[in-house]
């Protein structure tokens, strides 16, 4: 302990500098030498660097520096975290430096003891580690409070900014933060982010301030973090011989024995966490591991985790994930990454490549957090090989290729940035519910000023506020009623949700329906996105069309569609942002071979450009198959859903299908037609098209909404009707857009 | 209570501030009061029962600014007037009936801390009825040559029979103890238990030796014990008056409002059944408090049997001896005698001092009606708080013309207390489509 650098060392208070010396560190960490000026000055700031480079320190040095000179009453900093784990981790690693600044510590999440809680709010001081929902609960019961608890909070610091990005959590807690704010009496209470590095830090920053994002500092850590292993797997699925054989091994989907001996060899003997994907496949993997497990005659180490199993049999996943000892691999599906607590794991695998870049940072955050361990991730891309007559779709080997394209845009640091345009319709009726809670009654002019001139949500008027009260009022919901002097009050059907443990957090489990085809149940179909009525979709090796779609019961009515050959690939899956599959083409299009890939998953690699460059994809968009044509746009899931919808709105048999547009009946020179017209058309009418779709409920409060206000919502967050004409122009002449550039703009 | 009698200065001040302020004022309500006389004839009756070791219950029902509060102001110094001990406290999100988070021992706290008497008619008169029962029970050892502890305990002995009685007994001899041997620590210890201000019982049990204290369960035996102390001590009986009872209507949790409900039926079985004894409780609300029948008192089914009109009080009859007392919209002659008594008031009781001629004051009702239409004659407190206003201008510019004045009143219609809520600073445009909004 010689020389420290002068900088920021000697700006950090006494009892900081005596923490800090007493660890026995020779010198602050690039990131934090960065932040404790710029957190000293006040202000936003978003502090960003990889994981386990000192970003919690870099924020609480300075921070409990500033509050060395004040003792007042109530909280001193809130720390948000999105996971209990997380905070367990950090009030461990924030105990003694509390200490030795004399400020006290409490963590405050489901599993604290409410005593701990009470004992923290009747003498509010020091520091606070909680999560949105337990936040949210504390406004929520104990509204009155706010004032006294936050009314002199020095600064709010986010963890995980970047996991909040864009997201209804992300909603909920910019509302709740702005909630505070107003109560407290604040203008504004300091925001500090903590966020992984990502390309273009203005997201975070917006997602920090939102509004304000220009004025927010940002603050760039070096450091080297822990890194991060990545591989790409590929498998080669077996072709059965005879076609027969093969529409029944589809309907009985089984996991290729090559993966499953590799899952059993990376993942036994250690707690890892696997994304199957949908409920179906989580169970057959965890069955097919659990067989091998007892074939060796080992313990069982792998157990299956998704919302139709019971909340008990997932917290038992959960709690021995988290405390057991026992080395635990949870075989799950996207719910695991929507904030359930699992604590943090040696490596991570996932079956295909997922459907966002930020999902995958997140799963692959679960990994790597402890000091020297690097995260680690295995990507298994199941693809079959190269045969005769086979769907141009599966020769292409898109889950490989997505995958590839996934790993480029996270090692360029990008993630989907939050959709501009979102209504969050359904969160806002949440917190709607939440304010009236809080404020024990409310004006609706007031309720709009806090949650929409104020809060977050900019894009609501006070026209479609109105709407939407009106809805949540309407004699089938009863989520509002007003009292005679119009103050929103809860109405009968909203005690009954916001009475409930379950009303605090805003994430949907995934959805999964029932596929009925006459009386027989062929299977659930995860449906997490939109279909439209008489849309053909591909379950269990065939082809069907969407009858009906009854939303209460979960149940898709479908018959079965006479066409072509299936392709294998069926793209089911979240949105895909325009930027993943923009990087597909290029990865077809290139020749270098990235260097994470497997021999197997090279050779794939090989096939799919040979077929892409085989089919003239290089140069065109549509191609001949069968009786239709297929469209390939190379745009992201929403501007290929409004593709396929102005197709059938033409009267065409459209579908889409692992990022093609399939069109039964026509040539590709008709099909060029048509895209020259709609290229010199306007956009057509938005809420026409979204008419024609069936718009299952897919955020948590999306069931309560009107047809229209439903509308609205798919028309801005699940359709981009603006972008069409450009669209077809571009697919006329797909030469003319230079693959380089077309992906650098939009960065 | 009659207008030509002076008004004294004092009076006069306190009644124009808070008119102007819209709030009613603590004394000198009787130069105000107009109309009403047969809700005031009822509320008398039970003053009296309650005198007599009676209990009653009375829900006083009216719009906002109908005068619910005035009422209830009056009604409260006529029963001090009786000899009886009066608290009052507003209901509040903070301060239930029933509760579990503190808040029903917090409206029970605000209560002890309101207690008046005749001769401490301004709360705080805890105290006074400790110490007088001290004294009575002093006296009385003293004429049958007893000693003084023995005797206080005695005189307690029935309190003892009662839920709750005996740490209530025990405590008030504490303070008895701790006021003969001058013991202000004793005393004050007592005191705190009596108001409710102990929060855990082991604080409780080190400074007093009792093993419970009044918290949230036992807020209605509390009352009771009280009422029955006051009793002892020489006065009539304990009015409790709990306004604001639309507090409760807008509880967000229908447990909550069930709860709350259901402790308001105890009392209201009690009372009814006469098991009580020298208490009274006046609850005052708006209508939907009373009549929504998905949160209002009608929603707790044993309630609305209860609380139901009586089905013959229809065409101009009324039944003046249930539970429901409902404030009658003001007729515009006594809104015309309210206007003349606000005049009075200002002149100080003088005529030669008026402001305003009569037939300003007729100008003055047609613009309000004009302006509001009949909604006006319903709610007084925003036309009594123009009314004063202009006067206030009047007198303070002597040349002012009230001709000319008057085009400037303006009169809003009243929306109740929604304003106090309102957590963003701001009204927004008027057409705001949000402001007018019903669902």
């Amino acid at each position: 302990m010689t020389s420290l650098p002068p900088s920021g060392f000697d700006r950090l208070s006494e009892p900081v500098r005596k923490w800090i010396w007493r660890q026995g560190w020779t010198s602050l960490r690039d990131v934090q030498e960065k932040a404790i000026p710029a957190i000293l000055a006040g202000g936003d700031v978003v502090v960003s660097a990889r994981t386990a480079a000192g970003k919690t320190e870099a924020a609480f040095l300075p921070l409990l520096t500033r509050l060395a000179e004040r003792q007042t009453d109530g909280f001193s900093i809130l720390y948000v975290s999105p996971l209990k784990a997380l905070i367990n981790d950090q009030f461990r690693r924030l105990e003694s430096l509390c200490e030795t600044c004399g400020m006290l510590l409490h963590k405050w999440h489901g599993d604290v003891a409410a005593t701990a809680k009470s004992k923290a709010r009747k003498r509010p001081s020091g520091i606070v580690l909680i999560t949105p929902e337990s936040l949210e609960a504390l406004l929520v019961r104990r509204g009155g409070e706010v004032l006294r608890l936050f009314g002199n909070l020095d600064a709010v610091v986010i963890d995980e900014l970047h996991a909040f990005i864009g997201t209804e959590r992300g909603m909920q807690l910019q509302s709740i933060l702005n909630r505070i704010e107003v109560a407290a009496g604040r203008d504004r209470v300091d925001r500090i982010g903590l966020s992984a590095t990502l390309g273009d830090m203005r997201f975070a920053a917006e997602a920090l301030r939102p509004g304000g994002g220009t004025s927010v500092r940002l603050v760039e850590g070096i450091d080297e973090g822990n890194g991060l292993r990545l591989q790409i797997r590929g498998y080669l699925r077996p072709v059965p011989p005879d076609e027969e054989e093969e529409a029944e091994a589809k309907e009985r989907p089984q996991v290729p024995e090559a993966v499953a001996a590799d899952l059993f060899r990376f993942l036994r003997g250690r707690s890892n966490l696997l994304f199957a994907g949908s409920r179906t496949n989580v169970e057959l993997y965890a069955d097919a591991l659990r067989g091998l497990c007892e074939t060796a005659q080992l313990p069982n180490e792998f157990f299956p985790h998704h919302g139709n199993l019971s909340k008990a049999a997932r917290e038992e996943v959960e709690l021995r994930l988290r405390e057991d000892p026992r080395p635990t691999t949870a075989v799950a599906t996207t719910t695991l990454e929507l904030g359930v607590d699992i604590g943090d794991v040696e490596t991570v695998a996932q079956i295909g490549p997922g459907f966002s870049v930020a999902s995958l940072r997140q799963r692959l955050g679960r990994s790597g957090r402890r000091a020297g361990k690097p995260a680690v991730l295995r990507i298994f891309a199941i693809e079959r090989a190269a045969g005769r007559g086979q769907h141009p779709l599966d020769r292409l080997h898109l889950d490989l290729v997505q995958s590839i394209a996934m790993v480029e845009c996270l090692a360029d640091g990008w993630c989907e940035p939050p959709r501009p345009a979102g209504l969050h319709l359904s969160t806002l009726i949440h917190q709607i519910l939440a304010v009236i809670l809080q404020t024990g009654g409310i004006r609706p002019p007031i309720a709009w000023k806090l949650l929409c001139e104020r809060g977050p949500f900019r894009m609501i008027d006070r026209g479609l506020f109105a709407d939407l009260l009106r809805v949540m009022a309407s004699a089938e919901n009863r989520l509002v009623e007003q009292s005679p002097e119009g103050l929103l009050m809860i109405g009968e059907a909203g005690e009954k949700i916001a009475e409930s443990h379950e009303f605090y957090p805003v994430f949907a489990t995934e959805r999964e329906y029932r596929i009925v085809h006459e009386t027989r149940t062929l299977g659930t179909y995860p449906l997490d996105s939109t279909v439209a009525y008489g849309e053909t979709i591909i379950f269990a090796g065939r082809r069907w069309q969407v009858m009906e779609v009854d939303d209460r019961a979960r149940v898709i009515i479908v018959r079965s569609a006479k066409a072509g050959k299936p392709p294998y690939f069926s793209g089911v899956g979240g949105d895909i942002h325009d930027r993943i599959v923009e990087t597909m083409r290029k990865v077809l299009a290139s020749h270098d071979t990235p260097p994470y890939l497997d021999k197997i998953a090279t050779g794939l690699l090989e096939e799919a450009r040979a077929a892409f460059s085989g089919m003239g994809l290089a140069s065109d968009s549509c191609i001949a198959f069968g009786n239709g044509v297929l469209v390939f746009p190379w745009a992201g899931t929403k501007k290929l859903r409004t593709l396929t919808l102005a197709f059938q709105a033409r009267e065409f048999k459209a579908g889409h299908f692992g990022h093609a547009v399939e069109l039964q009946d026509c040539r590709p020179d008709a099909v060029y037609e048509l895209l020259a017209a709609m290229a010199a058309a306007p956009p057509p009418d938005g809420m026409a098209l979204a008419m024609r779709l069936v718009q299952p409920p897919l955020a948590k409060f999306d069931g309560f909404l009107s047809r229209e206000l439903m509308g609205l919502v798919t028309v801005s967050e699940r359709l981009e009707v603006g972008a069409l004409p450009l669209l077809a122009q571009k697919l006329q002449s797909p030469l003319s857009v230079d693959l380089n550039s077309s992906v650098r703009d939009r960065a | 209570m009659t207008t030509k009698s002076p008004i004294r200065p004092r009076d006069r001040d306190t009644i124009i501030s808070a008119l102007r302020a819209g709030v009613v004022p603590r004394i000198g309500l009787q130069h105000i009061q107009v109309g009403r006389q047969r809700e005031i004839g009822a509320l008398l009756q039970d003053i009296e029962r309650i005198g007599s070791g009676g209990s009653s219950i009375r829900f006083v029902i009216g719009p906002y600014g109908a005068g619910k509060t005035f009422f209830l102001f009056l009604v409260r110094q006529i029963a001090l007037q009786r000899k009886l001990a009066v608290c009052q406290a507003d209901l509040a999100p903070d301060r239930r009936i029933h509760a579990t988070g503190g808040q029903a021992r917090g409206l029970y706290a605000e209560l002890v801390r309101s207690l008046a008497t005749r001769t401490a008619p301004d709360g705080g008169a805890l105290k006074n009825i400790l110490e007088s029962y001290i004294q009575k029970t002093a006296e009385r050892a003293a004429s049958s040559g007893g000693a003084i502890e023995a005797a206080i305990k005695e005189g307690l002995g029935d309190l003892r029979e009662m839920v709750g009685g005996y740490d209530f007994a025990t405590v008030v001899a504490a303070y008895a103890r701790g006021y003969e041997e001058g013991n202000d620590d004793l005393q004050n210890a007592a005191l705190r238990w009596l108001r409710g201000e102990y929060s855990t019982k082991t604080e409780a049990r080190a400074d007093l030796g009792v093993r419970t204290i009044i918290d949230d369960a036992a807020f209605y035996d509390g009352l009771r014990l009280l009422a029955r102390f006051t009793r002892l001590a020489g006065f009539g009986g304990l009015l409790v008056c709990l306004d604001e009872l639309v507090n409760l209507y807008k509880l967000q949790h229908s447990q909550a409002r069930n709860q709350n409900y259901e402790q308001i039926l105890r009392i209201l079985n009690d009372v009814l059944q006469g098991t009580t004894e020298g208490i009274g409780f006046i609850l005052g609300g708006t209508p939907d408090t009373l009549l929504d029948t998905r949160r209002g008192l009608y929603s707790y089914e044993a309630l609305q049997s209860r609380l139901a009109a009586n089905s013959f009080a229809v065409n101009g009859l009324a039944d003046y001896s249930g539970p429901v007392v409902n404030l009658p919209n003001l007729t515009p002659e006594e809104l015309y005698h309210l206007l003349e008594r606000l005049r009075d008031v200002f002149a100080a009781g003088d005529p030669e001092r008026w402001l305003l001629p009569d037939e300003a004051l007729h100008a003055f009702m047609d613009h309000c009606a004009s302006r509001i239409g009949e909604a006006y004659f319903r709610t007084p407190r925003n036309t009594v708080k123009a009314f004063v206003d202009l006067l206030a201008i009047i007198e303070q510019n002597p040349g002012a013309d009230w001709r000319a004045l008057l085009g400037a009143v303006d009169v809003a219609e009243d929306r109740g207390a929604v304003a106090d809520h309102d957590i963003v600073e701001g009204e927004g445009d008027p057409d705001d489509e949000l402001a007018t909004l019903r669902l």
